[in-house]
Parts: structure tokens; C-alpha cells; sequence
């Protein structure tokens, strides 16, 4: 039986001789998981997903749902379900007509599984896709790859220009009708906070680099936030927090990787940091310092 | 609209003292079943694994109890358990506060409307 349906060991991926966009990433990926892929533009995201569905190429050792994927693309095509980051529906068709289409393409397509899918919507099955608005178009876009029955399903950016309203709808149908305790899905995006509580486990990548792997859980007891009064600011710098900034009161807070020392938990209050606050923490990029 | 939680406490946490909070008002009754873990994962946008986690705080409390094949009910006595938690959490957390702050305001028992307005 196999363990993991993602399992990805010493991975790298480079366009050409310039420098890898994926470099040396490990990780695996269980079943019942909601997987948050973070990283800035250029991290690395979209190369690593297409290498999962066999697009590219890689170096190292990589297996989805048991599978060489680059040996075995078109297998693998079919047995999961995956939104790239260029996502078109033909602005020609009618709804009616995908759902048609993707049977003849997918084999593990419910015809009747997408038409109670995009009951859910405010799409009807003859709208044509052009007459749709942006949001309305990727909902009927998950509603299609959500009736594939598979384990994995690999989301790029699937949320990029949409309203809130929008956003929303997209998440609610991926936890209402994909997250069963059994299926899990990888999720790419730098829409950090809206999607926190969403996630069980979260992949950081910074150029290229897996720099965080771990899960919300364990998140919660490794890092500590301290908000402090702004007279302890020397005292806490000097014990080299990760990142300094403002916590949502307005106070002065650091964050560190582990327990603080002792002597500056007497200075501050303990909160809970954010997954954004990690991120700009561990992926800090120079136009991202803090003012002085 | 899409990140309801605030930075005091782990989500799950955080989900379990709206539960608790929601239970004292009777929602729903002791001895009737909780709303899903995907009833709740929909209604409140998270995880089911979080959601589970929430639920699981509220057993080891004994506010919830797993019944076999049903999902969780509210125990009997919850009600009147939480609220002798919720009081005792008050006298001991919030009431030192809001004390000191009366005090520096300089209000007395006598200035307060204990009616509703």
C-alpha cells in the first residue's frame, strides 16, 4: 500500500545552466492533508508543480500517487487532479459541453459528480464561458477537476484576481467537496493569510529552497511571538530573534525560532504568531526589511 | 470575511471557545448531536483536522462525547459545568482587570446602571 502520495527526495529543476529553480527539495505529502505551497514570485512553486505532474523533468527522486512522472505523465494526467497556473476554459464552449469534453478525456470523470458541483454555483449548465465573470469561470474549473475521482488534487495559484466573494466560494467548495479525511490537496499561493486556517501543513519555498516544512501543528509550539513594551527593543535584539515588527496591537514583537531565554519572557507577552509573519520572517526579501 | 481568527490563541483553540460559547447559550441542547466536522470545517473555513481538534479540547473538557458511528453530542451537565468554568475564568482573568479599571475611573457600584439600558 502506498504511504505517501506525493514523496519527493533531493529534487532539482533547472531551466537551461542559469540557476536552479528548484533546488535540492524534499518532502513528502500523506494522505487528508491541505498543503499550502508558499513562496514569493519566483520562489520556485509553479516548476516544482509541474515537475509533480511530470511537465518538467527533474533531478533527484520524485514519486506522485506511486508513479515516475515523467515517465508515466498521461498515467498520472488521469488519476489526479490538477489546475496549472495558466488555467483556460475555451471561451467558445458551453458548460454542458466541458463536462462532455472532460468525459472523453478523463477516465475517472463523473459527468454527474461536475453537474452537482456546479449546482453549488450560480452557473448554469449552458452559460457559455465567455459570458462568465472571472471567478465564476475557476469555480466551474474546480467543479470539473473536483469530479475526477482521485487522491491528489495540485491547485497553482487558483485564487490569482479574484473578488473576495469569489475566493471564498472557490475555498468553500475545495473544503465541502474535495476534503474528506482521505484526499489531499496542494495548494499554491501568496495570498498567505486568508488561506492560514485552511491548511494543515505548509511548504515554504525561497528561491528555490524548501526553507519551512512542517505542519500547522507543530508550527503553533516550535515558533514563539513576544509583543513587548518598545523600551525592551534593545534587550530582545540582542537575542536574535527571526524577525522584529508590530504585532495587530500595534506593540513591538519578535518572533523567535524555539523558546525565547528566559529574562525576555518576563519583558513581553507570548501571542501566537501568524503563518504571514513566518513568511516575510523566512523569506525575507530586501525590499520586504522593516523601515529602520 | 475570509480570516475570522485573531492572534491570542491556535485556531483550534480559538474555534473551541466559539463552540463552548455557543453551548452555553444552548446551541444546541445537552444530550442533542453537534453539527458535523464538515458541517464545521464549511460553516467556519477550515480544515477538517483542525475542526476535529476543537471538537477533541471539548471531549477531554467533558462538554462533548463521542458516540460510536454518530458524531459528537453535548454531555449532560455541560451547560452547567461551562458556566461555572466560564465564571471561575472571569473572576480569576478578566474581573482583576476590569476591577483596577473601575478603580482608576474612580466608579463605584452605585454608578453603574445594572439594568439594561
Amino acid at each position: 500500500m502506498m504511504e505517501n502520495l506525493i514523496d519527493a527526495k533531493n529534487v532539482s529543476l533547472s531551466y537551461g545552466r542559469s540557476k536552479k529553480a528548484v533546488d535540492d527539495v524534499s518532502f513528502t505529502l500523506p494522505k487528508g492533508r491541505v498543503v499550502g505551497l508558499l513562496g514569493h514570485n519566483g520562489a520556485g512553486k509553479t516548476s516544482l508543480m509541474k515537475a509533480l505532474v511530470g511537465l518538467k523533468g527533474v533531478a533527484g527522486s520524485l514519486t506522485v500517487l506511486g508513479r515516475d512522472p515523467a515517465a508515466q505523465r498521461s498515467q498520472l494526467l488521469t488519476e489526479l487532479s490538477y489546475i496549472p497556473d495558466v488555467a483556460v476554459l475555451p471561451r467558445w464552449a458551453r458548460v454542458s459541453e466541458l463536462i462532455t469534453l472532460m468525459s472523453g478525456l478523463q477516465p475517472n470523470f463523473s459527468p454527474e459528480r461536475a453537474r452537482q458541483l456546479i449546482r453549488r454555483t450560480s452557473v448554469g449548465l449552458n452559460d457559455k464561458v465567455k459570458t462568465l465573470s472571472k471567478g465564476m469561470v475557476v469555480q466551474v474549473h474546480l467543479a470539473l477537476i473536483a469530479a475526477i475521482d482521485a487522491k491528489l488534487m495540485i491547485l497553482d495559484e487558483p485564487t490569482l484576481g479574484l473578488d473576495v466573494i469569489s475566493r471564498k466560494g472557490f475555498y468553500e467548495m475545495l473544503i465541502d467537496e474535495w476534503c474528506d479525511g482521505e484526499r489531499s490537496v496542494l495548494i499554491s499561493t501568496h495570498q498567505v493569510e486568508e488561506i492560514e486556517a485552511l491548511l494543515t501543513d505548509v511548504l515554504m519555498l525561497d528561491e528555490g529552497k524548501l526553507v519551512l516544512n512542517l505542519s500547522l501543528e507543530a508550527m503553533e509550539s516550535r515558533f514563539i511571538a513576544l509583543a513587548h513594551d518598545p523600551e525592551a527593543a534593545d534587550e530582545v535584539a540582542r537575542a536574535h530573534p527571526l524577525l522584529r515588527y508590530r504585532s495587530m496591537g500595534g506593540k513591538p514583537a519578535a518572533l523567535f525560532d524555539g523558546v525565547p531565554p528566559a529574562h525576555l519572557e518576563q519583558l513581553g507577552q507570548r501571542f501566537r504568531p501568524s503563518l504571514v509573519d513566518l513568511f516575510v520572517a523566512l523569506t525575507r526579501k530586501p525590499e520586504l526589511a522593516p523601515r529602520a | 470575511m475570509l480570516n475570522n481568527w485573531n492572534d491570542t490563541a491556535p485556531i483550534y483553540r480559538q474555534l473551541a471557545q466559539q463552540l463552548a460559547g455557543q453551548l452555553l447559550d444552548g446551541e444546541p441542547k445537552e444530550g442533542q448531536p453537534m453539527p458535523s466536522v464538515r458541517q464545521l470545517a464549511q460553516q467556519y473555513l477550515i480544515n477538517p483536522l483542525t475542526v476535529s481538534r476543537a471538537l477533541q479540547s471539548l471531549v477531554d473538557e467533558g462538554f462533548l462525547e463521542p458516540r460510536r458511528g454518530l458524531g459528537m453530542y453535548v454531555t449532560e451537565g455541560a451547560r452547567h459545568r461551562l458556566m461555572q468554568s466560564e465564571r471561575d475564568s472571569f473572576l480569576r482573568e478578566e474581573w482583576p482587570v476590569l476591577r483596577e479599571r473601575l478603580r482608576r475611573l474612580g466608579l463605584t457600584g452605585k454608578d453603574l446602571n445594572w439594568e439594561n439600558a
